[in-house]
């Protein structure tokens, strides 16, 4: 509420000089109604206060009513008011006051409907309970928050949202080894085939020995090699246990919901965050006001933190100050192009070097494996080891390069991160592409090597047969082997022969070399093992060079810098070494690495997401610890919130490119035929459509293989692409209107910001400042004023609006305005004061319709934005200056789109405005109320502000005083204007250039002149005016020949009655006369809309074609109406005249004069120029 | 869960959860907060709402708000009588607009009322100069200041009034890419 008061005060200020000019009465009541829809117009800012208060009044009203529907509907009421009530911007205590009430009136009416819908609500209610606590339940379970919370308070959203982003991936691997973990793991250690029962899980012999040494398991052989670790454990059974689980269909199921999970849970995330950041397209510009409202991270708890991030601010303000100072620099081009090509081709040459070395690297430890029996420690860690240490040094090498380029912070960032990504992307395909090399090298070694072998293997075969291991299966096997030599499937089954033989023959036979090598690659043959070592193997050294940085790099650092500094002879602290800074983007990329890895390697080694578990947790507490002792905040700040979609868009992308590798092996390679869940498979996929085959009814593989066929799969593949695009299209098309509504309101701010310069420059222009200064400031803050007030709704409806096509709101605008102006005529004499809001506003709308249809006078604008100048010509100070006129504000507009469909409704809203209107005003309103309700209020704002700015003409122009309080008073007498104007658009315009132009003059020209002056050159130019006037019209009538002939009538009859009128006036400055002229003057001068309307309009006429066409097209509407209008107003006119004589017999004839020649314009048609100068000349008498 | 000392009544408790965007265990967390604030003004007992308010200078002390060159600001605007001086029922919503989960909108019609230092429903020059000094603690020069504010406001004045309204400041803020992010405390 207290928001409203500043509103009403400076209303107060605009009214006062209106209590002043003895019309109290009047006053105080528009006083009042400015009041009243000055609040219901406030914006939604406001409104949102008072709402509060409203929906009490509605509690109140609506608990009486018994009708069960009604009944019905306030407890929905009630129950949005609880739902919605966190979101309101009331104090506490009148949210707790009104969800107190909402829920009594709940509860009290609930129990009288229907009993089902009670049980209903109470059921809903026990199941917001029951959610309630589970989410109380479900918040005390997520992990951290203390920690990160502190921080936050110490480093601000930057760095929390490394640790925010660590815990999401931390619980997605949960999920992820829940997954593997209860539908591989368990089943597999519960009911399968338990450890050395078969051969795929009983370690060799000749391992044995080694199984259990430290560097065996380091490498993840020995015992751990043959565990539920790795992909070989698994067995091949089909199904297992006394339920009979098909863990090998579950084996592929998982690791394919591995990679379905984690893409849906990615992108529900991102889908989400974008959400949230609304479409906030970066091209948005405001760069100050963010760096100013935006800019404090109100989680900073820290005095450290807050230091850095003030002198942070205060360097990014300055920043943009230089850059808006000037936009570019200009170093020399040629050495920063050199210089970055330069870089790039450093880059590149060291991301080529890195996926060298790694797979250089891996392909030497195949060839040591083979050559040699033992590997050292060094040898067999080598490949992870390499790995590693290039993702660590990588990046800075990275970051040194990054600083010949010179680029500015941001984009030097964004480099460094795609490199980043680059070179984790290269170093993990280039080491799973180097391992399935190895993988089909290895067989082929096996081929070559069986070639060797047959005659060997015979003789093995020999050998074996007394131990009577199934020979003859061994001996058919070997026959068909030696047949098909060259196939990889006797490959393998030589393998297995090799295999079983070489169980009994180890113990027995010394093994030649060939021997050895075999039985070392029929060990290694599993290969889904191999990649599930190797990568296990690389994340936990990942781990391990992890932790070494963080304690090296930024902890013992921190030591020396903190301890040593005192002891050297430069500043550690803040040169040299200094602390580490934490990373966010570096870091947040390695967490998108080491999840890549896990995913890359998953289905190999099922408990690699447990794993990765563990080193999260690990990270999480190591990391926090080492933030909080010793780093400092990064000082380029990662924007978070964007940011956050940024670490999301790039871990998507890395699932799908970690992806593809486990999906190419697992549609590309052979199963290993000795070990896991696929052995003795074609392919791994086998498994479903085994599955479906055998297991499931008939129908059912029918079904699939109909699925499955091309007659299905190419039309869906189809169809989807089709769905893409078409989605795609219209993704585009809303871009592109979204692009054009932006460009739209820049247009707009632009033209605002013109305006206001041109305001300004107007009012340095007039030398003789004081005058007319002082109203075109008071002017420019009144419309500033409503400018503020209006905009909150305006300019949300704003868009809306403008989509209306012109062409529609012209014809509606017609129509109402017809309706209207009959409406007025029939009430005419009585209500005629009435009339004036409505005429013109009828007047603007027409006039901007029509340019709509000939396009060639405005130009590509469009109905909608001349609508706009127009109105916000009518908002100019009278003065008019022209020049002000050009611009014009975004409020203007959308409130003129509003206007002309409730033209009708504006009518009423504004009739108060005058003395008559008072009671006329009522009916009226009554009437249309119920039509106009909505538009009626946005609708009403403008005109109060417009009455009230002529009061404030008053004040400034003491002079004139009398006469200006007179018009002000006689607000209504315009429609006498508004009809002809209605019909002859070319008339008013005409007229308000005269107005303007008077205007002009007015400021100038107002030297003191005696009273009595006045009155005699009032008197004596109503009579001219007269005549003139007349002439002018009939003038007029032969010039516009496109005329039709009825209007001219029309103008006739007018102008009939207006001598009429004025005849009396002459001899005797008749009421009536006297009257009518100041109806008349009074609608020119205080209805500051219309002066500036006029002025706006001279700027149309320039263009000669305008008018004309605009008569053409008006002059069908309103022909009818038009002569019984002019009558019918002028009529009201004089009867109000009366009225109004009554009460200020001194000021009238000050009127008259300016009425007269207002009188005159309205009817001659072309004589515009004669009755411009007539009225300055008035002017000048008036003075 | 079971407290041994009923700080709220369930019903309270409910209410609050309604009204704000906490849980049951963040409020209590607050009450527990709110309490440490002045030990000897503020009862354990909360449940027949017994009326009692914490100074401004104690709450601007909090952690959470210390280091915050707007605290006194926030504080404010959240107070009823505009000079600070919060009850718990101001307390907690004042967090419940700082918290996470607090919409877009909710937010910037606080943050609004924050940076609106003279109350008078626009962000004038002066409010900005002010929230500028605040902010970059004087350290920029006048010109500066000046500067940028003129920058600002002429970048997010829809209407040419020179000042900032409301919706002006919405549509500025909603566009923000960081302000949920930052215009947020974690209790």
């Amino acid at each position: 509420m207290s928001s409203l008061t500043p509103s009403r005060a400076s209303m107060n200020v605009v009214s006062e000089p209106l209590v002043g000019s003895s019309r109290s009465l009047s006053a105080t009541r528009r006083h009042k109604s400015i009041r009243k829809n000055s609040r219901r117009i406030y914006s939604a800012f406001q409104d949102h206060q008072q709402g509060s208060s409203d929906d009490e009044d509605k509690d109140d009203e609506r608990v009486d009513s018994n009708d069960p529907e009604e009944m019905f509907q306030n407890i929905q009421y009630q129950k949005e008011i609880i739902a919605n009530i966190r979101t309101r911007p009331w104090p506490m205590r009148r949210k707790l006051k009104v969800l107190k009430q909402a829920r009594e009136i709940v509860l009290k009416y609930e129990g009288r409907l229907t009993r089902t819908r009670g049980y209903q609500t109470a059921g809903a209610d026990l199941l917001k309970k029951i959610s309630r606590g589970l989410y109380n339940i479900v918040v005390l379970f997520i992990p951290w928050e203390v920690r990160i919370k502190k921080i936050e308070s110490h480093f601000g959203s930057g760095v929390a949202s490394y640790f925010i982003f660590l815990r999401w991936l931390f619980g997605i691997n949960i999920v992820l080894t829940i997954m593997t973990g209860a539908f591989i793991v368990l089943p597999e250690l519960l009911a399968g085939a338990p450890f050395g029962t078969t051969r795929s899980k009983t370690i060799p012999k000749e391992h044995l020995a080694s199984a259990q040494d430290l560097d065996t398991i380091w490498s993840l052989g020995g015992y751990l090699q043959y565990s539920v670790l790795f992909y070989g454990y698994y067995g091949r059974v089909r199904k297992i246990g006394s339920a009979g689980y098909r863990l090998p269909l579950a084996y592929f199921l998982v690791g394919m919901a591995v990679f379905a999970y984690s893409f849906i849970i990615l992108l529900r995330k991102m889908a989400k965050n974008s959400r949230l950041s609304l479409a906030s397209a970066s091209d948005e510009n405001f760069t100050f006001c963010w760096r100013v409202f935006c800019a404090w991270d109100y989680l900073i708890g820290n005095p450290e933190a807050a230091e850095s991030k003030g002198a942070a601010i205060v360097n990014n303000i300055r920043e943009a100050i230089v850059e808006e100072q000037e936009k570019k620099k200009d170093t020399s081009l040629a050495v920063l192009i050199s210089l970055r090509i330069l870089a790039n081709i450093l880059v590149l040459l060291s991301l080529a070097g890195s996926i060298y070395i790694i797979y250089f690297v891996v392909d030497r430890s195949q060839k040591l494996e083979q050559e040699k029996p033992e590997l050292t420690l060094w040898e067999k860690n080598e490949v992870s080891v390499v790995v590693s240490l290039i993702t660590m040094i990588a990046p800075s090498a990275f970051e040194l390069v990054a600083q010949l380029e010179m680029y500015h912070p941001r984009t030097s960032l964004r480099f460094q991160l795609a490199r980043v990504l680059v070179l984790y992307l290269g170093n993990l395909y280039s080491l799973i592409i180097a391992l399935l090399d190895k993988v089909n090298s290895m067989s082929s070694a096996v081929q070559v090597v069986s070639g060797n072998w047959s005659d060997s293997s015979s003789f093995l075969a020999t050998i074996s047969q007394p131990d009577g291991d199934s020979l003859s299966t061994l001996v058919s096997e070997l026959s068909i082997s030696d047949h098909h030599n060259s196939t990889i499937t006797t490959i393998a089954t030589v393998l297995d022969i090799t295999n079983s033989a070489r169980s009994n023959l180890v113990a027995v036979s010394n093994q030649t070399a060939v021997f050895g090598k075999n039985t070392r690659s029929q060990q290694d043959q599993c290969w889904e093992t191999y990649v599930g070592q190797e990568m296990l193997k690389l994340s936990i050294i990942d781990m391990i060079f992890t932790v070494a940085s963080i304690l090296l790099i930024d902890f013992i650092r921190g030591l020396v810098v903190r301890y040593l500094s005192d002891c050297c002879c430069w500043d550690l602290e803040s040169k040299f070494p200094e602390y580490g800074e934490f990373k966010i983007a570096e870091n947040v990329l390695h967490l998108i690495y080491n999840q890549g890895m896990i995913w890359m390697g998953a289905f190999f080694s099922p408990c690699l997401p447990a794993f990765n578990v563990l080193k999260l947790i690990g990270l999480m507490y190591l990391r926090s610890w080492a933030v909080l002792t010793c780093n400092v905040p990064h000082q380029q700040v990662f924007r978070a919130s964007r940011s956050n979609n940024f670490y999301l868009a790039m871990l998507l992308f890395m699932l799908f490119l970690c992806m593809l590798p486990t999906i190419f092996s697992i549609v590309r390679y052979r199963p290993s035929q000795h070990c896991g869940p696929f052995s003795g498979q074609e392919k791994i996929y086998d498994i479903i459509s085994e599955t479906v085959a055998n297991d499931f009814p008939l129908w059912f593989s029918k079904v699939t293989s109909y699925i499955t066929s091309p007659v299905v799969v190419l039309p869906a593949l189809l169809l989807l692409f089709m769905l893409i695009y078409y989605l795609q299209a219209i993704a585009r098309s809303l871009k592109f209107t979204n692009n054009q509504l932006r460009m739209q309101l820049q247009t707009e701010r632009t033209e605002d910001k013109k305006k206001v310069f041109q305001m300004a420059a107007a009012r340095l222009q007039g030398p003789e400042a004081a005058a007319d200064k002082k109203p075109d400031q008071q002017e420019s803050d009144i419309t500033s004023q409503e400018a503020s007030i209006q905009t909150p709704s305006p300019r949300r409806n704003g868009s809306v609006t403008n989509f209306q096509s012109p062409v529609r709101c012209g014809n509606s605008l017609r129509t109402i305005t017809q309706s209207a102006s009959r409406a007025d005529l029939n009430r005419g004499i009585v209500a005629g004061s009435v009339r004036n809001p409505s005429v013109t506003a009828l007047p603007k709308h027409r006039l901007e319709h029509i340019p709509n249809r000939p396009p060639p006078f405005l130009g590509a604008p469009g109905g909608t934005s001349k609508s706009k100048s127009y109105h916000h010509m009518a908002f100019n100070p009278p003065a008019g200056y022209s020049d002000n006129i050009n611009s014009e504000p975004l409020y203007r507009k959308t409130k003129c789109s509003i206007n002309p469909m409730e033209a009708a409704g504006i009518i009423a809203a504004h009739s108060y405005g005058g003395r008559r209107g008072h009671t006329t005003r009522y009916v009226i309103v009554n009437e249309r109320e119920p039509r106009k309700k909505l538009l009626r209020s946005a609708t009403r704002i403008p005109r109060h502000y417009l009455m009230e700015e002529s009061a404030e003409i008053l004040e400034l122009y003491p002079r004139n005083m009398k006469r200006y309080a007179a018009r002000t008073a006689h607000h209504q007498p315009r429609p006498h204007q508004s009809h002809p104007s209605e019909q002859h658009l070319s008339e008013e315009e005409e007229e308000e250039e005269g107005q303007s132009r008077r205007r002009v003059s007015l400021g100038k020209a107002h030297r003191p002149r005696s009273l009595s002056d006045l009155r005699h050159q009032a008197n004596f130019f109503i009579g001219d005016r007269a005549e003139g006037h007349l002439s002018g019209v009939k003038g007029a009538h032969p010039a516009r020949g496109g005329y039709v002939a009825q209007k001219e009538d029309d103008l006739d009859d007018c102008e009939g009655d207006s001598g009429g009128l004025e005849s009396p006036s002459c001899s005797q400055t008749s009421v009536k006369g006297a009257d009518s002229v100041l109806v008349q003057t009074r609608c020119h001068i205080h209805s500051p809309g219309k002066p500036n309307q006029s002025t706006g309009r001279t700027r149309l006429m320039e263009s000669y074609v305008r008018p004309k066409t605009r008569q053409k097209l008006d002059t069908p509407l309103t022909e009818s109406d038009s002569g019984s209008l002019a009558s019918s107003s002028d009529q009201q006119n004089s009867s109000t005249d009366q009225y109004i004589q009554v009460i200020h017999n001194k000021e009238r004839y000050l009127k008259s004069d300016a009425k007269q020649s207002k009188i005159a314009k309205k009817k001659s048609k072309t004589s515009i120029d004669l009755n411009v100068d007539e009225s300055n000349d008035l002017i000048c008498s008036n003075v | 869960m079971g407290n041994k000392q009923t700080i709220f009544t369930d019903e309270q408790l409910d209410a609050y959860q309604d009204c704000t965007f906490f849980t049951r265990k963040e409020i209590l967390r607050l009450h527990g907060r709110y309490h440490e604030l002045a030990p000897h003004l503020v009862p354990m007992d909360y449940t027949n709402d017994p009326d009692c308010k914490v100074p401004l200078a104690l709450i601007v002390n909090m952690p959470e708000l210390k280091e915050n060159p707007f605290r006194n600001r926030i504080v404010e605007s959240f107070s009823e009588d505009g000079m600070g001086n919060l009850s718990f029922n101001e307390f907690v919503d004042m967090f419940s607009v700082l918290s996470e989960t607090a919409p877009r909108e909710l937010k910037a019609i606080y943050a609004f009322k924050i940076y609106d230092y003279n109350v008078d429903n626009y962000l004038c020059k002066e409010d900005l100069e002010k929230t500028l000094n605040k902010l970059t603690k004087e350290e920029l020069t006048p010109e500066e200041v000046v500067l940028v504010c003129e920058k600002a406001i002429e970048e997010a004045d829809l209407d040419g009034d020179n000042k900032l309204s409301y919706a002006d400041f919405e549509n500025m803020i909603t566009r923000a890419p960081d302000f949920l992010s930052t215009f947020h405390i974690r209790i």
